[in-house]
């Protein structure tokens, strides 16, 4: 029986920052982790177990998978493990982004009405 | 010196190394690399602080991984007993109805010799062994400092008739209360729930009477009277006021003979019939129990030391001379500290009984589920060569088996208290036939359930362990060829697993001669001669001293009442005893020692603990068992000095060996008596192969008799004596009144509830041995189905397949059998030795029974295994050699 994305919903911020890493392209752990640390400017860090801890879990939840897509040779390491977003993945993740859409959308409007009044 | 972060990164591969093995192989070694480069910019970016984020991350999430591998393992372990629930329903029912088993019978033993509820520090109590004391003895031993640090005189169970307001014209009822020297609470350390206890100062003869009530009587009784303290009640007849209740659980020093009331021995005689005759100051009147609370460090040894010379020199100052036991002691102390008053002979025999019924069943369940697991281990070994093969650790396979087992253990436990619940439950419900009321209330103990449910899981974590070791140890090549055929290193044709099902026989055989034993033992008693007339006998007790009688009308009553009733139509003879014949739980234990001269001219005397039981002029005759010799008590006896005695035969025996013993003196403690009459063993009691020495002494006027009214068959005796009875003496209440047989089919009952007990644990001992047998056997089976294919394809018949299958279980019985028989062997002589109770049980064979015994037994069992075989061998006729042939 299909999963359905909603389950997940609201998604763990780790794991949102790791989805998120992982859209577009594969990435090894060390690479999640120094996209999330640029991304949010160092305000969001994920240490190595809670990261590998994060991505155990995903795997078996099915939001992401090993991939074999390995770069080229000379930025290859062979120990490093690659990660990319599974289709359900994919769907929570654009499920978690409109539901935050929404939530910063309603805090804009309670604002605005705060301003006004 | 090293830098911080090159420290940080050690600790981090440490620890990183330390994580579960399936997770490393996944993710180790980007685990490592990641910390590689990690670590020199956490301490670039936030320095010390950031190294011991670092650290502490990875430190804190290894035991969230274990725990979710623990939750994968019992997940799994969930779904591979579902798939063998014939597997699990055995191992589980087998451990619950062990544990259960063991369980009750730990809190059967501690409710027997378990401390009493409410008392404090109850293992620093002693009491004298046999023996009662009179007051003025006692007094000096409580004042034996060195030794005693309190001491306490008690008389009880006593009967009192309560009427629960001061009104004359409220209706009494029957209650069982102590009385008690005014020191009884401060030596049992317990403390009021409300009001006063009482002291030597407050408690002095001639003051106003007065009692203590127990929570539960007050809470039954007085309806939880908040005002109840200053309250008055009419106990026998006389108006005393409640001035204390006990606290919450308080029963008195012995609560299997629950005291609801407690009175001081300073009260009148009105209130206390036992107190006639001045007890508080007379040294022949040796009517009290003493409980002592030894001096912190004082041992019994050194109490007994002291409190014998005490004795002595009362003697010496009261000229009296007490008799010496073998070891040349006046007094002997045991524990007091216990439910009832049990003497060290009686501890033995509860302890090691019942440890050797603990130990036998609980290793019978051990062995049982050893064999289970290890032949399921041997099953499921090409499961394991094949999670080995794809790159499970053999640590994590370990632990996947003790998974099971614990899951196994803690679920057979969990049954186990349940079913231990309901045992102890139905134990305590069984009715004891006993003169006064007994309480035998078992609980499952919470220490017992503990341990029981401990050694389960150590049980199922040792069991566990020994196949996974050797599963995980085996040739993981050869195994994913061969299967299950394929050889456990170490593993020989009689192995551990053989070895713990010819365990399980020679256990379960233990313990069946041990049950049948116990059980015929009982059964015996019920059938046995009891060596009077029971038909036409008729019982009825009456206690006119709590009616209202004075001791001399009590007297006059017991005299003329055997006559008044033999001059009714129909009644042969009638006569008055202390206590119900035969038909009593403690009829067979002795209740004091009488002493003889040897004869061998020096004036040593022989000390004998005996039954004693006060009878009345001819209660021979109406029992219908005149005496062998001499004469039986008449009219006259009790009145003048010295006082008469009967023997029975065995009690003859032992004070004068083949001496003729009429005419001889007797001494009980310091009064002397003079046997008159010898009369036939009347067997008594319960698991009494022999009869008890019982002394019969003239019946005193006080307290309750039971009336024996011997009538012609056919008529309805015990109407016509209550109509008599009701029309002489109006005010006298008629008790307990019931025919002999009615009596003896009360105590049958006990009897054959108890036998019950024991035919179950022998059951359940055979169904265990058959099963391990069974499941080994089984496990033989799969273990040569190739073997079994080639010799079909070579053209084995099934007969002979059946005998290759039987032969091997048959090596096993026969091993259990041999051993099992020398183990019986051993342990009836070991349980004799300890227990005289037990050796007098099994002293009831004829002949040399444990032959017989054994061989019935053993022919049971070995019939019940082979069953257990042949059904595994039959099933090998069925392997298809084709198909047996290709699974290579």
């Amino acid at each position: 029986m299909p999963i359905d994305p909603a389950e997940f919903l609201p998604l763990h911020a780790n794991w949102f920052h790791i989805l998120l890493s992982l859209v577009g392209c594969e990435q090894h752990g060390y690479g999640i982790m120094q996209e999330v640390i640029e991304r949010t400017d160092g305000a969001v860090r994920l240490w190595p177990a809670t990261l590998y801890g994060s991505l155990k879990k995903l795997i078996g939840a099915g939001l992401i998978e090993g991939s074999d897509d390995r770069p080229a040779p000379e930025l290859d390491d062979a120990r490093r493990r690659y990660y990319k977003l599974t289709g359900l993945g994919r769907r929570v993740l654009d499920l978690e982004c409109r539901r935050l859409e929404g939530m910063v959308r309603m805090a804009q409007e309670k604002r605005k009405q705060e301003a006004y009044e | 010196m090293r830098s911080p972060w090159r420290i940080c990164l050690s600790l981090y591969r440490r620890l990183a190394t330390a994580y579960p093995h399936e997770f490393r192989m996944v993710y180790g070694q980007d685990l490592d690399r990641m910390g590689e480069d990690a670590v020199p910019e956490a301490w670039r970016r936030y320095g010390l602080a950031g190294l011991v984020r670092l650290l502490a991350d990875i430190a804190v999430r290894l035991p969230g991984e274990y725990l979710a591998e623990i939750r994968q393992d019992l997940v799994y372990a969930l779904r591979t007993l579902a798939k063998a629930p014939a597997f699990a329903g055995i191992a589980v029912f087998s451990l619950a109805v062990g544990i259960g088993m063991c369980c009750a019978v730990r809190s059967e033993i501690q409710s027997i010799v378990g401390p009493p509820p409410g008392v404090r520090d109850p293992a620093m109590l002693a009491t004298f062994v046999w023996s009662t004391a009179s007051y003025p003895y006692f007094e000096r031993y409580r004042d034996q400092r060195q030794a005693v640090a309190a001491a306490t005189a008690v008389v009880g169970p006593v009967p009192f008739a309560v009427a629960l307001s001061g009104d004359k014209s409220a209706r009494a009822q029957r209650f069982y209360g102590h009385l008690v020297s005014p020191e009884y609470f401060t030596t049992l350390g317990v403390t009021p729930a409300a009001g006063r206890f009482f002291a030597p100062e407050t408690e002095k003869p001639g003051m106003a009477p007065v009692v203590v009530v127990s929570d539960r009587f007050w809470r039954a009784h007085l309806g939880s009277d908040p005002h109840a303290v200053g309250r008055r009640l009419r106990l026998n007849g006389s108006v005393a006021t409640i001035v204390g209740i006990g606290p919450k659980d308080f029963q008195g020093i012995w609560p299997a003979y629950a005291a609801d009331l407690f009175v001081p021995v300073t009260c009148s005689t009105n209130l206390a019939p036992e107190l006639s005759g001045d007890p508080l100051n007379r040294p022949d009147r040796a009517i009290f129990r003493v409980v002592f609370r030894l001096s912190p460090g004082v041992t019994m040894r050194r109490a007994e030391a002291v409190l014998d010379a005490v004795t002595r020199n009362l003697d010496r100052e009261n000229g009296v001379q007490h008799d010496r036991d073998r070891q040349g002691r006046l007094v002997r102390l045991m524990p007091a500290g216990t439910m009832m008053y049990i003497t060290p002979e009686q501890t033995a025999f509860v302890n090691t009984f019942n440890f050797v019924l603990w130990a036998l069943v609980l290793s019978l369940v051990g062995a049982n589920l050893a064999s289970l697991l290890l032949a399921r281990g041997s099953q499921r070994r090409r499961e394991i060569a094949v999670r080995l093969s794809v790159g499970a650790s053999r640590a994590r396979l370990v632990r996947q088996f003790l998974t099971e087992s614990v899951l196994l253990s803690f679920t057979g436990g969990l049954g186990g208290i349940v079913l231990a619940y309901g045992m102890t439950h139905a134990l305590s419900a069984i009715p004891v036939p006993s003169t006064t009321p007994f309480e035998y209330n078992i609980h499952p103990d919470f220490h017992v359930l503990t341990v029981t449910l401990a050694l389960a899981l150590v049980a199922g974590i040792g069991f566990g362990l020994a196949p996974a070791l050797a599963s995980v140890r085996a040739d993981i090549g050869l195994t994913l060829k061969e299967g299950a055929q394929a050889p456990l290193r170490g593993y020989r044709r009689f192995g551990l697993r053989n070895l713990f099902v010819a365990g399980q026989m020679a256990a379960s055989l233990m313990l069946l001669v041990v049950t049948w034993y116990v059980a015929a033992g009982f059964l015996r008693t019920a059938r046995l001669d009891p060596g009077f007339e029971v038909a036409n006998l008729n019982l009825a007790s009456v206690d006119p001293v709590r009616d209202g009688y004075s001791e001399e009308a009590s007297a006059a009553l017991f005299a003329e009442l055997p006559d008044e009733l033999s001059r009714i139509d129909g009644v042969r003879a009638a006569a008055l005893a202390d206590s119900v014949p035969f038909a009593n739980l403690y009829a067979a234990q002795p209740n004091t020692r009488m002493s003889a001269p040897t004869g061998d001219g020096q004036g040593t005397q022989v000390l004998q603990p005996v039954f004693r039981a006060r009878v009345g002029a001819g209660y021979f005759a109406a029992l219908g068992a005149p005496p062998v010799g001499g004469r039986e008590f008449d009219r006259r006896d009790g009145r003048t000095e010295p006082l008469p005695a009967i023997l029975n035969q065995t009690a003859a025996r032992a004070l004068f060996g083949s001496r003729n013993p009429i005419g001889r003196p007797i001494r009980e403690g310091i009064l002397d008596y003079t046997v008159v009459g010898v009369t036939r063993d009347a067997h008594s009691g319960i698991l009494m192969a022999k009869p008890v020495a019982a002394v019969f002494l003239p019946l005193q006027p006080e307290g309750r008799v039971t009336i024996l009214v011997r009538g012609t068959g056919g008529r309805n005796t015990l109407a016509a004596v209550r109509d008599q009875l009701a029309a002489l003496h109006p005010d006298l209440t008629v008790f307990n009144v019931h025919t002999m047989r009615e009596n003896l089919d009360r105590l049958n009952w006990f009897i054959e509830w108890d036998s019950a007990i024991y035919v179950v644990l022998g059951l359940f001992a055979l169904l265990l041995a058959s099963i391990g047998l069974g499941g080994v056997t089984a496990y033989a089976v799969v273990r040569r189905r190739k073997e079994i294919g080639i010799r079909m394809a070579l053209g084995a018949r099934d007969r002979q397949v059946r005998a290759l299958v039987l032969r091997e279980g048959m090596a096993l019985i026969g091993a259990g059998l041999v051993f099992g028989l020398g183990g019986a062997f051993a342990l009836e002589h070991a349980l004799a030795t300890f227990s005289d109770v037990l050796a007098r049980t099994f002293d009831m064979r004829t002949g040399d029974p444990l032959l017989g015994v054994g061989a019935g037994v053993s022919l049971l069992l070995a019939g019940l295994a082979m069953l257990a075989c042949y059904l595994p061998a039959r099933r090998a006729t069925r392997i298809d050699p084709v198909a047996a042939l290709r699974e290579q």
